[in-house]
């Protein structure tokens, strides 16, 4: 009935199926398309609301039944500006997140290449310590962190955060280029090595530029580890390098003003744009390269 | 061609040099030896040298005295930059630690809450006021004006450490039209705890007709937290007893402490349907609602749940406020003094102490009370007749719980571990709230772990 | 050619020519671990020390050597074996859902159709947003008064529900914001998967006649074996780390019931200065956390063997 409606399907020609399957397959194709999609808007709901209550007045946000139609108003975003000096602090976070994973990037891709390509002994050990490494409490390295920088008096700086942040969005970029730069072919580097270059410059004028797109997906990812990033934040930056995940944190603690949902949904919504933006540029090196770091794991 | 430069780029370097080394010698050492109080830092600053200063505050109220306080501070002293931070209150206390050891410090002032002072003042980071701080103290300041029970927050082992900026008293808040819907008569500072805990079941009611019940008798902090505790320990405290003897060992794991932990735990039969996760807040907007009759809570509150037309409906003539029910000793409170201290450390005390001078002198008081509705802590102020009439009765009701916690010395435990004790106690009477132990094994769980931290 | 090029490099080579080679190719390594020395590998050892010590606030260093005291007092305190527990129980109810619920959704994104590409891609968008604002939006909407999904359960008839008020829902509330947030990441991994199956063995099944149940368990499930555990792996080591949701949304409470081992740390080191004990703690959880991975990448190198 509907089954031989349908618009041809892209797959290669199969061998001829009963027709009572067929309609079993599209009629449960259907449902799974439109599942998919449901489930798909209720995860988006909890950040469409978000983005909606930052424009909503405060007598707009309390209500029962929400109100669904309201004087729109750009004030929550003015008192999360000027209030939380929220300015500063992305300030903070734009200059930590790029310089982490600027340092990630370089660090960590030639380490990556090392274990992909590089005939290094003991990677494979190397490659579960990375693994490992990702398991180790943050708590455990802040304390240390945090005392260190103390003695040193070089707590509350961009680069003191840079460098802890580091600490674990360099293990990532290794497993994400390592994945990568295994589905390269392996004949790259050889011939310019055979023109007399060495590792170091094939690397850097062969690998990289073909491995543009890896590794720009996998910088956005290192900045997007670094910007969520709130425990180091919280402990190793005072005054002056607070980033904006610890002003969230601190809005939303606070008891006595309570319920200060306008401005935390503003300030929500100005940190989740540009890495959402980001993301979405990437998205499709982004899915891959972790998919691959995944399955290549 | 590049000689003659080179001579002249070491010829340039030892001038600044030269220039350097005259500069360091013409500071002056300012190091007189002889005077016990501390350098002053920059003093008030001049037109072409402010003096900054930066204060580390509680979130509550830093945004208010930034945008509020500072510009009027800034008409009398010009020179002097304050800017306010504002901190979790869970990380205060530690922060303050960590700034007072700290060799490049960058707080020159600190807001303590009713129990810190012991920690911060025997690690030796603050500075002791009217020793220290005698010099840049003017003469009209009047010490003996502060009532001793907001005063007492900031004294540590002789010394006084600080200053109360914001005096709250925990205190009862009822609705007047709950209490006439119930038949009841309104409370009384003379009402004791008996007649409280007979009358609340009269005031759990359906106040519309619907069938529902949609009105219940209290509403406090139950959730676990160092605000929690305070409620049962004024219970205690108007019965006479005590949280700790004289030398520090827990005195409260007794019938009357037990009493008074079950009677915090059984308030919560006459309390809206999840109760047991109220912390500040949420009591706060029950009442403002008209869901509950009564709340014990701070009186600071009293501005947001009886006067503010942005956040209430109900007006000062439908909310009374009074000291909390008594018992046998009399009526009960609780002290909540955030006090301000200056930093040791800070390289600008005369400004920091100036600033807090300001805020807490007769004048600066009167101005912080009619301005931004915080409490006041001296006995001129609660005499002197309010701006704003809902003052009034808020005025004399503080008063007399000024006079009733110096009585019955209802405050947290002073003690250099005041913060962990306070924790322990938050934990072990929250598990009697949410009703996993009874509420005499929480007491004694609690009194043995404080004596094991203690003896550490 | 590849031969060619090995034979010239045997031609060539001699000790100086192959420790240029090994340091040729060392040195890619050389910046990634400078910094990871410095900052992953030293402090952790700067935390051992520490957690051997006393730590002294007033010189802020590791004071006088105590041996394994700060050790036995952490594993015989009584709010860390809480705190462990608490760790545990909600490892063990977000874990497995988020697998399962992850795989589920991906076999529901990967029907072919042309909006497919679009809808992964919306996927990845909660995967981005910070714990931190997450806690922060679900904080809002679990509220017993304001909470918009307390008011969709009043329209079906659902009484309010106090979410961060009683133990139970409070660790529900956690596990659910958790869930939230790092389903999408398993979904992408798991669609990648599911799109490598080869589709000949699904052929083979449904001429077989089998159903879809019996598909599932004899022909997908043991192909997909691999890359679940190795999911699970990635997601555990990220759900070991929980912290923020919480921070912003039960602070531990009510009570203790939500307060994991990361938070409790926290507490102790940052809110209480109590440097020496935190740091055994954070040792212990340190070495717990290790064995559990290398348990679990064993038993999923011997699931990669058998398939």
């Amino acid at each position: 009935m509907t089954a031989t409606a349908e618009r041809p399907t892209t797959r290669p020609v199969r061998p001829a199926e009963p027709a009572p399957t067929r309609r079993r397959r599209h009629s449960g194709h259907r449902w799974r398309i439109w599942s998919g999609v449901i489930v798909c808007i209720l995860f988006l709901l909890p950040l469409v609301w978000m983005v909606i209550t930052s424009f909503k007045l405060q007598r707009d946000i309390f209500t029962v039944p929400p109100t669904i139609f309201f004087d729109p108003t750009l004030s929550q975003y003015v008192a999360a500006w000027v209030n939380q000096g929220l300015g500063p602090k992305m300030l903070n976070t734009v200059i930590v997140a790029l310089g982490a994973g600027l340092v990630s990037l370089v660090a960590g891709a030639m380490a990556g290449y090392a274990l992909a390509r590089l005939r290094i002994r003991g990677a494979a050990t190397i490659g579960v310590l990375i693994l490992a490494s990702r398991g180790v409490p943050p708590i455990a390295l802040a304390v240390p962190m945090f005392l260190v920088a103390r003695t040193l008096g070089i707590t509350d700086t961009h680069a003191t955060l840079i460098l802890a942040y580091c600490s674990f969005v360099i293990p990532y970029v290794m497993w994400l280029m390592r994945g990568f730069f295994l589905s390269l072919p392996k004949e790259l580097e050889e011939s310019a090595m055979l023109d007399g270059c060495s590792r170091m410059g094939a690397f850097f004028r062969i690998i990289v530029p073909i491995s543009a797109p890896g590794l720009i997906s996998t910088f956005i990812f290192s900045i997007i580890l670094a910007w969520e990033e709130l425990l180091f934040a919280l402990v190793l930056t005072n005054r002056r390098a607070t980033t904006v995940p610890v002003a969230i944190a601190g809005m939303v603690g606070d008891t006595e003003h309570g319920a200060n949902w306008g401005a935390l949904a503003a300030a929500g919504t100005l940190t989740v744009i540009p890495v959402v933006v980001l993301a979405l540029v990437v998205q499709k090196w982004l899915i891959r390269g972790l998919a691959d770091g995944a399955t290549k794991g | 061609m590049t000689r003659i430069p080179r001579v002249s780029r070491v010829l340039g370097m030892v001038a600044v040099a030269a220039a350097a080394v005259a500069l360091t010698a013409c500071v002056p050492s300012g190091d007189d030896g002889a005077t016990p109080a501390a350098k002053d830092g920059g003093g008030l600053g001049t037109a072409d040298k402010h003096v900054k200063i930066t204060m580390m505050s509680n979130d509550a109220f830093a945004q208010a005295w930034q945008t509020q306080l500072v510009p009027e501070f800034n008409k009398k002293y010009p020179y002097i930059d304050v800017t306010i931070d504002s901190t979790p209150y869970d990380d205060l206390l530690a922060k303050g630690m960590l700034n007072g050891t700290d060799p490049d410090p960058q707080y020159d002032l600190i807001t303590l809450d009713d129990p810190w002072t012991p920690q911060l003042a025997n690690a030796g980071v603050l500075l002791d006021l009217k020793k220290s701080a005698a010099a840049w103290t003017e003469k009209g300041y009047d010490w003996a004006d502060f009532n001793s029970a907001p005063l007492g927050a900031s004294e540590w082992d002789g010394g006084q450490y600080g200053v109360p900026l914001r005096s709250n008293m925990l205190l009862m808040f009822y609705n007047k039209t709950l209490y006439q819907k119930a038949g009841l008569t309104e409370p009384t500072p003379e009402l004791t705890w008996k007649q409280y805990l007979a009358e609340a079941p009269k005031l759990v009611q359906d106040t519309d007709g619907d069938g529902k019940t949609d009105s219940w008798a209290v509403g406090l902090t139950w959730q676990k937290g160092v605000l929690s505790p305070p409620v049962w320990q004024a219970v205690l405290n108007s019965n006479g007893g005590k949280l700790f003897t004289g030398d520090l060992k827990p005195s409260f794991d007794t019938k009357a402490g037990i009493a008074a932990l079950q009677t915090q735990v059984d308030l919560l039969k006459y309390a809206p349907p999840g109760a047991t996760a109220y912390n500040y807040t949420e009591p706060l907007d029950a009442f403002r609602q008209g869901k509950v009759a009564t709340i014990f809570t701070w009186g600071s509150a009293y501005k947001s749940a009886a006067v503010d037309p942005a956040v209430t409906k109900l007006t000062p003539d439908e909310v009374g406020i009074q000291t909390m029910p008594a018992g046998s000793a009399g009526a009960s409170t609780h002290r909540g003094i955030w006090s301000g201290s200056v930093f040791k450390n800070s390289k600008h005390p005369q400004a920091a102490w100036t600033f807090l001078q300001w805020m807490t002198d007769k004048e600066g008081e009167k101005w912080i009370t009619n301005n931004l509705g915080s409490f006041p802590a001296r006995k001129s102020t609660l005499a002197s007749t309010p701006e704003q009439e809902w003052l009034a009765p808020v005025f004399t009701t503080l008063q007399s719980a000024y006079d009733v916690a110096a009585k019955g010395q209802m405050w947290r435990v002073r003690s250099v571990q005041s913060n962990a004790i306070q924790q322990i106690l938050a934990d072990e009477t929250s598990a009697a709230v949410m009703g996993d132990t009874s509420s005499s094994d929480a007491l004694k769980k609690a009194s043995q772990q404080i004596d094991d931290l203690l003896t550490e | 050619m590849t031969v060619a090029l090995s034979k010239q490099r045997r031609g060539r080579s001699s000790v100086p020519a192959r420790l240029k080679d090994i340091a040729g190719r060392w040195s890619f390594m050389i910046p990634a671990t400078v910094v990871l020395v410095a900052v992953l590998a030293y402090p952790l050892l700067y935390t051992l020390q520490i957690s051997f010590s006393h730590f002294d606030l007033s010189t802020f260093s590791p004071g006088s050597w105590v041996g394994l005291e700060n050790y036995t007092k952490a594993l015989g305190n009584a709010s860390f074996q809480n705190s462990l527990v608490v760790t545990g129980v909600y490892l063990v109810l977000a874990l497995p859902l988020q697998i399962v619920l992850g795989f589920a959704i991906a076999f529901l994104l990967n029907a072919e159709w042309r909006g497919r590409g679009v809808f992964r891609a919306l996927f990845l968008i909660p995967m981005v947003v910070a714990p931190v604002v997450s806690g922060g939006i679900w904080k809002m909407l679990l509220d017993p008064l304001w909470g918009v999904l307390g008011w969709l359960g009043s329209l079906v008839g659902l009484p309010p529900v106090n979410w961060f008020g009683s133990p139970a829902t409070a660790m529900i509330s956690v596990v659910m914001i958790d869930t939230w947030r790092s389903v999408p990441f398993v979904v992408l991994i798991a669609s990648a998967a599911l799109l490598a199956l080869p589709k000949d063995v699904f052929e083979a099944a449904q001429v077989d006649g089998a159903n879809w149940w019996q598909t599932l368990w004899r022909v997908s499930l043991p192909m997909l074996a691999p890359i679940i555990a190795a999911t699970f792996i990635v997601r555990w080591l990220g759900a070991v780390k929980m912290f923020d949701i919480i921070l912003t949304t039960t602070n531990g409470g009510p009570g203790k019931a939500t307060e994991v081992v990361n938070l409790y740390i926290y507490q102790q080191a940052f809110q209480m200065l109590r440097f020496s004990e935190s740091s055994a703690m954070a040792v212990i959880v340190l070495v717990l956390t290790t064995i559990l991975t290398l348990v679990f990448l064993w038993g999923s190198k011997k699931l990669e063997d058998r398939v």
